[in-house]
C-alpha cells in the first residue's frame, strides 16, 4: 500500500513537471514574439510619432502576421487596431501582460480562443496593447498534456502490475522460506529451502538457513549418535562391573573371596568407563563445534617431534623400526593439545597394530597442494579399503584386532579433531605387502596452512 | 599435611576428607566460597583444594580475593571444565594446579603432596640430592655413588622433577603434564617405557632399586 502511494506519488510530481516545463515554455515564446512586436512598434513611434504607429498599426493589422493590435489615446480611447477593446479593464502606466480569451466567429461559429496580450504606456502617453492568439500553442501543449495522462496511465498500469508480481514472487518466496523454518521448530531438520540460482539477497537468505540447518542438523546427530555411543558402550562395562560386585558381594557374604581383589576389579572398569565417556564427550564437543577451542599458530614439525620422542621407547621395545622425517618450520592454527592427542593416536595405532620386525614412520610435510599433512605409516597387516570410512566410526574395531586394547574410538578422535580445523583424516595403503609384512597403513591427517 | 576442602557436593567432600584422613592428613571443608575464604585467610592450611562451581563465591573468584589479600597458601582447583581456557583462567586466578574431574584419589593426593613440598623449597637449587643419587642442574650431569649417568635431555628432565618429588608418588599424568608438557591421555602407557629406560639407567650396576612403581598411583623416587 506504502508502494503504491509512493509510486503515485511519483508518477504525478514527473508528469506535473513535464506539464510545467512543456506550458511554461509555450507561453515564453509567445511573450517573446509579443514583445518583439511591440518593440517593432515602439521603434516606429518613437522615430515617427504616432501618425507613424497607427499607419504601421493599420498596415499590419491587415496582415496575416498573427498579432492583435490596439492603439489608443492617453485616455484608453481605441483609435485603430484588430481587436475593439483592449483586455485590460484599467490601462497600466508602464507595461503589462495579461492571458485572456479572444472570443473569433470561425465559419459563423463563435469561439473563445486563449490569447496572450501586452499593454504598454508609449513615451507620448498613447496606450499600445500587442497580443497574440496562442491557440495553436495551448493545443500542442494540450495534446501533451493528454499524451502525458495516457502515459501516466500506462505507467500506473504497468508499475501496479510489475510491483504486484514483485510482491508475490516475494511473498512466494518468503513464505516458502517460512515454511522451511515452520518445518524445522517443530523438529524436521532436514528440510531444506530452495535455492534458484539467481544470486540475489533471497537466496543469499535460503543458502544461509541451509547452511545453519545443516550445522545443526550434523551436531544434532552428533550429539544424539554420542548419546547412543555412550549408551552402548557404557551400558556393557556398567553391567560387568555391576554383575563382579554382586558376585563378591555373595561370595564375602559366604565367607568366601577376595573382596580387595573385587574392589580393585571395580576401581580398574569404572577407570575404563571414565576414559571412554571423556573421549566419546570430547569427540561430540569436536563435531557440534564449529571450530577446535583454543587454536593458536604453531610449528606441526615440533609438536610432531615431541610426539615421536614420546612413542619412540615404545616402538623400540616392541622392535619396531621408527622413523621421522619432519619438515620444520612450517605453520598451522589449531588447538595444540588435540592435535598433540590426533597425532599420539595414530602412533598409538601403528605401534599397536603392527607386529614385532615392521616399522612405523612419521612424517609432516607440505603437500603440492599447500596443505599441511601428518602422516604415520605402518607395515601392520592395514585396513582392507572397504573397511577404512566404517573405522573412523566410534567404536568400530576389526574383528581380527578385538582382542588388542582400546575401546575403538582412537580414530574417531582424530577424524572430529581434522574436522574441528577445516581438514580431513585420510587414510589409505602403507608400503605394500613384503615378505610376511604389510599391506601397512598410512593414515595421514591434513590442515589448512596458516 | 593440614588441609582445606572447598566443595560444595558434600558426599564427595567427605569421601575426599576420609581418603586424605586415611593417607596420614588433616582436613577441613567448607560447603561454599564465603566460608571457604572466611576459613583460608587463617593462613593454617599447607594446601587448598577449591572446586571451580561454587555456591555465594565462585571458586575462581574466591582465589583471586585471597591473592588480593597477600594469602600464598597453594591452591589445587578441581573442575569439570577441562579445556585449555579454563585450566588458564584457573591458573591465572592464582591456583597452583588443575585436576579435572573425575580423578583417581592417587591423582589428587600426589598433587596435593607435591604442591605442598613446593611451598618448602622456595629457593633456587643448583645440586638435587637423593641418597646416593647426585644431580648437578647446571652442569647437567648426573651421578650415583660418584659414577657418571649418561641421560637423553628428556631422561634428564623426567629424573629431575622425580628427585625434586623423591618420597612422593608422582602420577602419570603429572609426568606427562610436567615433563612432557602434554595435557593429553595418550591411550598407551608410554610413559611407563621411559621410566623403565631410566630406571635401568640409575639402577644397572647398583644393588639398591631407587625408583618404585606405585600400584594404582604412578611412580616414586626413593632414597
Amino acid at each position: 500500500m506504502l508502494f503504491l502511494l509512493f509510486f503515485g506519488g511519483a508518477a504525478s510530481l514527473f508528469l506535473g513537471y513535464i506539464y510545467v516545463a512543456t506550458a511554461g515554455e509555450a507561453q515564453r515564446t509567445a511573450d517573446a514574439a509579443i514583445a518583439r512586436e511591440a518593440r517593432s512598434l515602439d521603434d516606429a513611434y518613437r522615430s515617427g510619432g504616432f501618425g507613424a504607429l497607427n499607419e504601421a498599426v493599420i498596415e499590419r493589422s491587415s496582415s496575416t502576421r498573427g498579432f492583435l493590435y490596439l492603439v489608443m489615446d492617453r485616455a484608453g480611447a481605441p483609435v485603430s487596431g484588430s481587436i475593439a477593446r483592449s483586455p485590460f479593464a484599467k490601462a497600466p502606466n508602464g507595461s503589462a501582460w495579461t492571458s485572456f480569451r479572444l472570443t473569433e466567429s470561425i465559419d459563423g461559429a463563435l469561439e473563445r480562443r486563449p490569447a496572450r496580450g501586452m499593454e504598454e504606456r508609449l513615451s507620448g502617453g498613447d496606450l499600445l496593447f500587442v497580443g497574440a492568439d496562442v491557440g495553436e500553442a495551448e493545443g500542442y501543449v494540450l495534446r501533451i498534456v493528454n499524451a502525458l495522462w495516457g502515459a501516466a496511465a500506462l505507467v500506473v498500469v504497468l508499475g501496479l502490475c510489475g510491483g504486484l508480481l514483485v510482491a508475490s514472487d516475494l511473498t512466494r518466496n518468503v513464505s516458502a522460506l517460512n515454511e522451511v523454518i515452520g518445518a524445522a521448530r517443530v523438529g524436521d531438520l532436514g528440510v531444506r529451502a530452495k535455492v534458484r540460482g539467481t544470486g540475489d539477497e533471497l537466496d543469499e537468505l535460503a543458502a544461509g538457513l541451509n547452511d545453519m540447518l545443516e550445522r545443526l542438523e550434523r551436531s544434532i546427530a552428533g550429539l544424539r549418535h554420542a548419546g547412543d555411543a555412550i549408551a552402548h558402550d557404557l551400558r556393557s562395562p556398567l553391567t560387568r562391573l555391576r554383575a563382579r560386585m554382586e558376585a563378591a558381594l555373595v561370595e564375602t557374604e559366604a565367607g568366601r573371596g577376595d573382596p580387595v581383589a573385587a574392589l580393585r576389579q571395580a576401581l580398574e572398569d569404572a577407570d575404563g568407563m571414565l576414559r571412554t565417556f571423556t573421549a566419546v564427550l570430547a569427540i561430540a564437543r569436536l563435531e557440534a563445534a564449529a571450530s577446535a577451542p583454543d587454536q593458536i599458530r604453531f610449528d606441526p614439525g615440533e609438536l610432531a617431534a615431541g610426539v615421536a620422542e614420546l612413542y619412540e621407547p615404545l616402538a623400540d621395545d616392541k622392535g619396531l623400526e621408527f622413523g621421522a622425517e619432519l619438515t620444520q618450520g612450517l605453520s598451522v592454527r589449531g588447538n595444540r593439545d588435540f592435535i598433540g592427542q590426533a597425532l599420539a593416536n595414530l602412533l598409538d595405532n601403528a605401534v599397536k597394530y603392527t607386529p614385532g620386525g615392521g616399522a612405523v614412520m612419521l612424517r609432516v610435510r607440505r603437500t603440492g597442494a599447500g596443505e599441511i599433512e601428518l602422516s604415520v605409516t605402518d607395515t601392520g597387516m592395514g585396513v582392507p579399503e572397504g573397511d577404512r570410512e566404517r573405522i573412523v566410526g566410534r567404536f568400530v574395531r576389526l574383528e581380527n584386532s578385538r582382542n588388542a586394547p582400546g575401546a575403538g574410538l582412537g580414530l574417531s578422535l582424530v577424524a572430529a579433531v581434522a574436522h574441528a580445523h577445516r581438514g580431513r583424516l585420510e587414510l589409505a595403503e602403507g608400503p605394500g605387502a613384503v615378505g610376511g609384512l604389510g599391506p601397512g597403513l598410512r593414515a595421514a591427517i591434513v590442515l589448512p596452512a596458516a | 599435611m593440614r588441609l582445606l576442602i572447598v566443595e560444595d557436593d558434600a558426599e564427595a567432600a567427605l569421601a575426599m576428607s576420609k581418603g586424605l584422613v586415611e593417607a596420614g592428613h588433616e582436613a577441613e571443608v567448607a560447603a561454599d566460597g564465603e566460608a571457604g575464604l572466611g576459613l583460608a585467610r587463617d593462613g593454617r592450611f599447607d594446601v587448598l583444594i577449591v572446586d571451580r562451581m561454587l555456591p555465594k563465591l565462585d571458586g575462581v573468584a574466591m582465589v583471586e580475593q585471597l591473592r588480593r589479600e597477600g594469602e600464598q597458601t597453594p591452591v589445587l582447583f578441581l573442575s569439570a571444565l577441562g579445556e585449555i581456557s579454563h585450566r588458564v583462567e584457573g591458573l591465572k586466578a592464582g591456583g597452583d594446579d588443575y585436576l579435572v574431574k573425575p580423578y583417581a584419589f592417587a591423582e589428587l593426593i600426589a598433587r596435593v603432596e607435591a604442591l605442598a613440598r613446593r611451598r618448602e623449597t622456595g629457593s633456587v637449587q643448583t645440586l638435587l640430592r637423593v641418597g646416593e643419587l647426585e644431580m648437578d642442574l647446571i652442569g647437567r650431569e648426573v651421578r650415583r655413588r660418584g659414577r657418571k649417568i649418561d641421560l637423553q635431555p628428556r631422561e634428564f628432565q623426567l629424573l629431575e622433577f622425580l628427585m625434586r618429588h623423591a618420597g612422593q608418588s608422582v602420577t602419570r599424568t603429572m609426568l606427562l603434564e610436567r615433563v612432557w608438557e602434554y595435557h593429553f591421555d595418550p591411550q598407551t602407557n608410554v610413559i611407563d617405557v621411559h621410566i623403565s629406560r631410566l630406571r635401568s639407567k640409575i639402577e644397572k650396576g647398583f644393588d639398591k632399586p631407587m625408583l618404585q612403581t606405585v600400584r594404582g598411583a604412578g611412580y616414586r623416587l626413593d632414597a
